[in-house]
């Protein structure tokens, strides 16, 4: 069965999958017929449901690669399809054309990883309030840095102490400055 | 209109449909439902099993965590005494901190209600303040889940047969690659350093090899250790037993990272260009340092570093003391022990070779010409096996043994040896007996988990082919009629358990075994040699079970005296408790001569 669901892909699209276990099947697709093979799933070949559209930052690659999980609930199978899109400009198609559930994963995924979706119908602000720092999901966000920022340090907390002083208190080790900056922060 | 509604008669009928089916009501009273089993909801901390390593507080994104110390939990080695405290307002229960957690301390519960008009009722010490946690459990980080990498890189070795048809260093030595992925396992907690003796700045110099820097991991090396090299190939490395990886896994591999750094620096020149010491302005004091061995050249190179015109009376022709006699040379060549010598007295350490004191030079002469004198003799003279026979040619005593194997000697043992001891020694005797060609059995009273010598030596020496025979006493040096070694008897011994302490072996009656040899070495352990010392000195020094008793400053009872190494009262027999005591010295010498006052 999953042959024929691959061989169907290829003959179509010209695209090669592959099995990754006995239910669930991969596909790398160019950005630009992604839309086509979804809708083609989703009205040929029964891949009626679409279960979640995830998002991963390649930041080396300079690439977001998106991914599309779809399942066909009388043969109990699920299709991934993958997707790279350029990272400093990123933009995808909207498919909730196709799934209207698509459109609250592409509403977080333009909230939280700065993705545009032409078209997309919804309040630019998703589950963020007033946010003004570039998208938290993106691995570039300095979560911490933001976290010291933003929020005060509650009563109570004034005795927390650092372990690698403890430690250097304890056994009388003293360290060089030329050694503190590869000290755990 | 119809005499008879028959619709208002039929449609209620149609309920009858429902018979047999499943009710689409709910209990009463009313069932709770079951909390997801992997559900986050409050931390459970078991403080017993927490190490305060802090790589929860480190991983916190939100900085909810803080380590906070306890009033009933004491600091120990491998444990920093500190406790997570977690702050439930800045809490997103994202649960890294327990996927991080290397001793799987911390947990998640099903917890996950509390209410409190007390704001301050939210900051928590999980384990402490919800000592309930522990029987509901739901987020746990099993060894296949952790985020934590438990399995250490393998060390390349030579293979068994081909180890033992030469001195040819059995370790290969990690390879860049290899180093920096080992490297990148450490979480930075420096729980380790507390257990170096000296206090090397571990978790610094593994960061700096993780990021490729091994120019910066040699300088940090550099900082509080003159002698790496050889630390990275043979320490004894206690800083691994108390590795926060080790609690459910492999430890870092401390030793073959310092070793892969300092390996970097190929000879004394970029050694001297890479850490490049500060080196202060000479000052008009005296040093005398009496032996070249690990403590000696510690102390002097410090006190060079420091300005200090420092001499190094050495009675042997080579420097190192132990570490270059006493050591095979499978495992520390000679040309890493030189190379490090030679950046030493690029910086300024003069040492007289062939120089014994009290025979070339006395005592008295180095103690009044300068300010200090440190004094690391080591333990020369070998404790006799105590048994018949052992005056017989053929009877060795592993100093010796060693000693005149490393300095490139002929030995002759014969085709079988019988070696006697559990220690580190006895294993380097019984494969260095192999490397000679003899065919090796090794004799140790106890059983094999009571012996002290290292684990990775013992599985080597096995590897090579050394038959060791645990719970073995032997009782006579057997000789024939021109007074050479023709056997050994031994009887064989149980192991009797009495109060406290490790059990103890008691020979069994009627068990003696001859096993035909043609050497013995005995590899029981070995005693300081105080000949060099005039009366006077001996009368004021103070001894304790023939070794000299120090401070912590290593001075002795005599101020001006300073010692360390292997016969002082402090520290273990080895290597790298001789370069604390050496660095240690070196910062007390330089408070009491610079004029602070020591010792009030």
């Amino acid at each position: 069965m999953q042959e024929n669901i691959l061989n169907q892909l290829n003959k179509v699209f010209k695209i090669k999958g592959q099995v990754k276990s006995p239910l669930r099947i991969k596909v790398v697709a160019d950005k630009d017929i992604v839309s086509s093979i979804l809708l083609y799933l989703k009205a040929q070949m029964g891949f009626i449901h679409l279960n979640h559209i995830s998002c991963v930052d390649w930041i080396e690659d300079n690439k977001f690669e998106l991914v599309y999980i779809v399942w066909h609930p009388e043969q109990k199978q699920t299709v991934l399809v993958h997707t790279f899109i350029d990272r400093e400009n990123p933009v995808m198609e909207n498919i909730d054309t196709i799934w209207d559930q698509a459109n609250t994963y592409e509403r977080e995924m333009r909230e939280m990883f700065g993705i545009e979706f032409p078209g997309l119908v919804g309040d630019r602000e998703f589950i963020l309030e007033d946010w003004q720092e570039m998208p938290p999901m993106r691995r570039d966000f300095d979560t911490k840095r933001y976290a010291q920022e933003t929020y005060e340090t509650r009563p109570g907390r004034e005795n927390a102490r650092n372990v690698r002083l403890e430690i250097m208190k304890r056994s009388g080790e003293e360290l060089p400055d030329f050694a503190k900056k590869y000290s755990r922060d | 209109m119809s005499l008879i509604d028959l619709k208002g008669i039929l449609t209620p009928m149609t309920a009858l449909k429902q018979i047999g089916k499943q009710p689409h009501t709910i209990n009463f009273p009313d069932e709770q439902k079951d909390i997801s089993p992997r559900y986050r909801g409050f931390h459970y901390n078991d403080l017993e099993q927490c190490i305060g390593c802090a790589n929860c507080a480190t991983i916190c994104m939100n900085e909810a965590i803080d380590m906070v110390a306890l009033a009933d939990i004491e600091g120990q080695p491998g444990d920093s005494g500190l406790r997570p405290q977690i702050d439930y307002g800045r809490c997103c229960y994202c649960a890294l901190c327990v996927d991080v957690c290397p001793s799987g301390s911390l947990n998640m519960t099903q917890d996950f209600i509390k209410v409190s008009p007390d704001p301050f009722d939210f900051l928590m010490v999980p384990g402490k303040d919800n000592p309930e946690g522990k029987e509901k459990l739901s987020f746990t980080a099993g060894l296949d889940t952790s985020l934590n990498v438990f399995d250490r890189v393998p060390m390349r070795e030579l293979d068994p047969e081909e180890r033992i048809k030469s001195f040819a260093e059995v370790f290969l030595g990690y390879n860049e690659e290899e180093a920096r992925i080992e490297a990148s396992r450490c979480i930075s907690c420096g729980l380790c350093t507390e257990n170096c003796p000296v206090h090397m700045h571990i978790p610094e110099y593994i960061n700096a090899i993780a990021k490729g820097d091994d120019e910066a991991a040699i300088k940090i090396i550099y900082d509080n250790n003159d002698l790496p090299e050889m630390c990275g190939k043979v320490c004894t490395r206690r800083c691994e037993d108390v590795c926060a990886l080790q609690v459910r896994g492999e430890a870092i591999a401390i030793r073959w990272l310092k070793r892969y750094a300092t390996e970097r620096a190929e000879n004394a020149d970029m050694i001297a260009e890479i850490v490049n010491p500060e080196i202060r302005e000479p000052n008009q004091y005296k040093v005398g340092i009496i032996g070249a061995g690990p403590g000696g050249l510690t102390a002097a190179y410090y006190l060079a570093l420091r300005g200090y015109n420092v001499t190094v009376y050495e009675a042997s022709s080579e420097p190192g003391g132990m570490i270059m006699y006493g050591i095979p040379k499978y495992r520390l060549p000679y040309e890493s022990v030189q190379k490090q010598v030679d950046y030493m007295k690029k910086v300024g350490v003069k040492i007289l070779f062939n120089t014994r004191v009290g025979k070339d030079i006395s005592f008295d002469e180095i103690y009044n010409n300068n300010d200090a004198i440190f004094m690391a003799i080591g333990l020369q003279d070998a404790w006799s096996l105590g048994i018949e026979g052992e005056e017989a040619d053929g009877v060795w005593s592993a100093i010796d043994f060693l000693r005149k194997v490393n300095s490139g000697e002929k030995v002759d043992i014969g085709k079988r040896v019988v070696v006697v001891g559990g220690g580190d020694v006895s294993i380097d005797c019984s494969r260095v007996s192999r490397r000679l060609g003899a065919e090796v059995y090794q004799s140790y009273r106890r059983r094999i988990q009571d012996m002290p010598a290292d684990l990775e030596e013992i599985e080597g020496a096995e590897a090579e082919g050394v038959h060791i025979m645990l719970q073995t006493i032997p009782t006579r040096v057997i000789k024939d009629e021109n007074g050479k070694v023709k056997g050994l008897e031994y009887v064989k011994a149980e192991m009797i358990s009495e109060g406290g302490g490790r059990p103890r072996p008691k020979p069994i009656e009627g068990s003696e075994t001859i096993i035909e040899c043609d050497a013995v070495i005995a590899a029981i352990g070995q005693k300081a040699d105080y000949s060099l010392l005039p009366e006077h000195i001996l009368a004021k020094l103070e001894m304790q079970k023939n070794k000299i008793v120090v401070d912590d400053n290593r001075q002795t009872s005599i101020p001006k005296l300073f010692a360390g190494g292997d016969a002082v009262v402090i520290g273990r027999n080895d290597a790298i408790s001789a370069i604390a005591d050496g660095y240690m010295a070196t910062k007390a010498i330089d408070a009491m001569l610079m004029g602070e006052r020591v010792k009030s």
